[in-house]
């Protein structure tokens, strides 16, 4: 034993030896995030962790500040025509990180590849561009299919950064985009370890001057939640994504981390199949819907730091509907609308294999059997579920989805209707009426009638459940006070730029 | 046959076992079910967006076509594209390999020196206090999880110590050393025990042996016999072991990576795996066996230099 004990002290020793001769390298910010940067092409992925890092690499037309509110980013200013059908948007002096102009050609081309890219993976937020013209080096023409609300809003989706043109062409769509990108956006790419950790330098040539306000980033992938609050609380990071429920009222406590709980735009939800037996029945679906004590589920999944969903629309869209009721918890009535329709067969519900799509699972599985709903809980991994869910292999699905624009429209095209292509979140919800008030609301260019079509559609689809609403959590991100300036954006993006490292 | 026959003869064996592994993991991963390109693509991607990449990459072509261009492109030595990245194969497992056998040689250079230091006071007390409480060290070693393990270890020394840090790889030599302490550590945990109770095993079988009774008999003083006779006969088993062992930690180290975030080959597959990055999966099986067929063959060549009566 005391050769043992000796030996540890040695290489404790040792090992301190070693610490105390590090120099301190704190110059740059550390995002610790579960969500792998794996692409560094906008127009290629859609998946979360890439939405964060398309946001630092390329600056877009228009951008959100602060408060969420729209205000100019490449372009300086824009003018809608008086048909609603043409936007003429004016570029600033502004340079990519090469040095070269960022001009009416480069915005021509970035947002054609998204639309017409064959492999762009979400092309949706240009879908309504009829085309886009150079009128000079510093102004872009774009023509609407439609008259389109959701428009210059949807210029500040993460997929529609601006891109070189000409370095793309030069060195082809996939080495342009391989390591070392030209970026029009704060940063450039320092160097990228896939698997690990994506490092970002300042962009010398970014249009706002001033901006980023510090040395750079790693934005680092850790895919265990305990690792990564470990780090946070150990001081290795100085933001990490998606801290544990459990976990945040300890990380509160501490001194030096905040969890300010910011606001988002995620909605969990459980969706059902429409498609077959027994949630094809309207009568089912509101059982299932009435069974289920959200108030109780959002405090048992997030210790209460959820709100729970009253509409089929995440909380944070701008017209969302608080004034809707939501689907009133209800056992007794859900016994009776199911009198005689219970499937004999169980429910398969379907869910990946995370400790939290089980809890929520469980929950579920536990309601609906209260009122006469057996189902089985079957666990696949994210790959399996993403093969059966468009297929329509499930019964009940609990999951979650956000939206990367505070306008509703695109989560509409996505979750709730049946004719825009994704089968509303694979659900196969298909409700002509609401297929027509998506089209109506985003061509209605008067706030106030906007907003009451859209709160049409939500009472229409919460009421004909077309998924069943859960609850609308803010981010829990965890920040260091050594760092101001930074947060998540309810839209998926960090204010890194705005960041600075207090000492 | 010479020793340099013999191992071009066994590196020539390398052949049939690669065909082999080809094969099963070439099937395994394109029949599990599950779509790289919709994982890659994100939730929103279009069917036809998804349909026109799985043509770009070739998945639309029939299974033996497939096989054939994968076995083709392999021959070339060219383990294709990773699916997710878009970027070389072989060049993603070079970038982590170093870590994870930094962080093999790491446990190999606690657990060795440890292992033959317990066994040894064990061997020679057999019995008595010291040998129970090795016994005791190494059930507790062997049945103390290493997630488990890991996160206390990182929470003790990293968060309330701050000895360690809890995460990463380091950039220098000496960060290295620092940052993968803890891991080393939590895998020597499991692994010296192990390897302890083998090598304490074979030395009270060698110290009952005749010969050293022999030796006894010529007068030859006690640690002579046991540093020239019985340490190096009984060595041999657990060679054997160590060499399983450090194959296993070459391709196996997932838990500790995962935990202690170290990003190394470990848990290269386990994010090729979650994203049914197909070649990924591939070259990294294809590294594993070559890794396991190599190590066994060093320690053959250990052996044969141990004791000159085995012969590869």
């Amino acid at each position: 034993m005391n050769i043992r004990s000796k030996l540890y002290s040695a290489l404790l020793a040792g090992a301190m030896l070693v610490s105390a001769g590090q120099a301190s390298a704190d110059d740059v910010i550390r995002i610790v995030s579960g969500y792998p940067t794996t692409t560094l092409d906008p127009a290629r992925s859609a998946a979360a962790g890439n939405i964060e890092t398309f946001g630092q690499l390329y600056a877009r037309l228009v951008r959100r500040n602060a408060d969420g509110s729209l205000e100019p980013g490449l372009a300086e200013s824009w003018k809608i025509s008086d048909d609603g059908k043409t936007v003429t948007l004016t570029l600033r002096d502004a340079k990519f990180s090469d040095g070269s102009t960022i001009t009416a050609d480069d915005v021509v081309f970035s947002l054609l590849r998204v639309r017409d890219l064959p492999d762009s993976a979400y092309s949706a937020p240009l879908q309504q561009m009829a085309d886009a013209k150079a009128l000079d080096p510093k102004t872009v023409s774009i023509t609407l299919k439609t008259v389109f609300a959701p428009f210059i809003g949807n210029l500040e989706v993460f997929n529609t950064g601006i891109v070189s043109k000409a370095d793309v062409e030069k060195r082809g769509e996939k080495e342009a985009f391989a390591g070392a990108p030209v970026t029009s956006g704060p940063y450039m790419v320092k160097a990228w370890k896939p698997n690990d950790r994506l490092s970002l330098v300042p962009n010398p040539n970014y249009w706002r001057t001033g901006y980023p306000k510090n040395d750079g980033a790693e934005l680092i992938e850790v895919g265990d939640e305990n690792t990564r609050v470990t780090m946070m609380i150990s001081g290795d990071a100085h933001a990490v994504r998606g801290v544990p429920w459990s976990q945040v009222a300890d990380l509160q406590s501490r001194e030096g981390i905040s969890v300010p709980l910011e606001p988002s735009t995620v909605i969990f939800m459980t969706l059902l199949n429409h498609a077959r037996a027994p949630f094809s029945d309207l009568n089912v679906r509101q059982a299932a819907a009435r069974a289920i004590d959200t108030k109780a589920v959002t405090k048992a999944m997030t210790f209460g730091h959820a709100l729970p969903a009253n509409t089929t629309l995440p909380g944070a869209l701008d017209f969302h509907d608080k004034s809707n009721p939501g689907i009133a918890y209800d056992p007794a009535g859900a016994k009776s609308l199911l009198s005689g329709k219970a499937p004999a067969d169980p429910l398969v519900i379907l869910i990946t294999d995370n400790p939290e799509a089980e809890r929520l699972a469980v929950l579920l599985q536990a309601q609906w059997a209260v009122v006469g709903l057996n189902s089985k809980i079957e666990k696949v991994d994210s790959g399996v579920w993403w093969d059966r869910v468009p297929k329509g292999d499930y019964d009940a699905a609990p999951t979650w989805w956000y939206n990367e624009t505070p306008d509703p429209d695109l989560a509409l095209r996505w979750a709730l209707c049946g004719s825009c292509g994704s089968k509303s979140f694979y659900t196969n919800y298909n409700n002509a009426k609401i297929n027509e008030l998506t089209e109506a609301a985003a061509a209605e260019l008067d706030t106030a009638k906007r907003a009451e079509l859209y709160r049409q559609i939500q009472e229409i689809t919460t009421s004909e459940v077309s998924q069943i609403p859960l609850y609308y959590p803010p981010y829990a991100n965890a920040y260091s006070k050594r760092v101001t300036g930074l947060m998540m954006t309810p839209s998926l993006q960090w204010t890194l730029e705005d960041a600075e490292i207090v000492q | 046959m010479s020793r340099a026959q013999a191992i071009l003869m066994r590196l020539l064996h390398l052949i049939p076992v690669l065909i082999g592994i080809t094969v099963v993991s070439f099937l395994l991963v394109k029949l599990s079910p599950g779509d790289p390109v919709r994982l890659m693509m994100g939730d929103r991607a279009t069917e036809e967006a998804i349909a026109v990449v799985r043509a770009q990459l070739g998945f639309d072509l029939p299974l033996w076509q497939q096989f054939a261009l994968y076995v083709g492109n392999l021959l070339q030595g060219d383990l294709g594209d990773s699916i997710r990245y878009r970027i070389p194969v072989a060049g993603l497992i070079l970038g982590v390999m170093p870590r994870t056998l930094f962080l093999a040689g790491y446990v190999l250079c606690l657990a060795v020196p440890l292992t033959i230091i317990l066994a040894v006071l064990a061997a020679r007390h057999a019995g008595r206090w010291i040998d129970q409480a090795i016994r005791v060290f190494s059930v507790v070693g062997m049945t103390v999880p290493v997630f488990w393990l890991g996160v206390m270890l990182a929470r003790f020394f990293g968060l309330e110590l701050k000895w360690f840090p809890v995460a990463g790889y380091g950039e220098t030599f000496l960060e290295h050393l620092h940052h993968l302490f803890l891991p080393a550590l939590s895998t020597a945990i499991w692994l010296v025990p192990l390897l302890v109770r083998n090598l304490r095993a074979s030395l009270l079988e060698q110290m009952g042996a005749d010969y050293v009774t022999a030796s006894r008999s010529k007068g030859l003083p006690e640690g002579y016999i046991f540093r020239r006779h019985v340490l190096v006969n009984s060595a041999l088993p657990t060679l054997h072991l160590l060499g399983v062992m450090v194959a296993f930690l070459i391709g196996g180290s997932v838990i500790v990576e995962i935990v202690y975030a170290v990003p190394g080959l470990g848990s290269l597959m386990i994010g090729a795996v979650l994203g049914r990055d197909y070649n990924v999966i591939q070259g990294l099986t294809l590294f594993y066996a070559l890794a396991t067929v190599l190590v066994t063959l060093t320690v053959d060549i250990l052996s044969t230099l141990l004791d000159p009566r085995v012969k590869l």
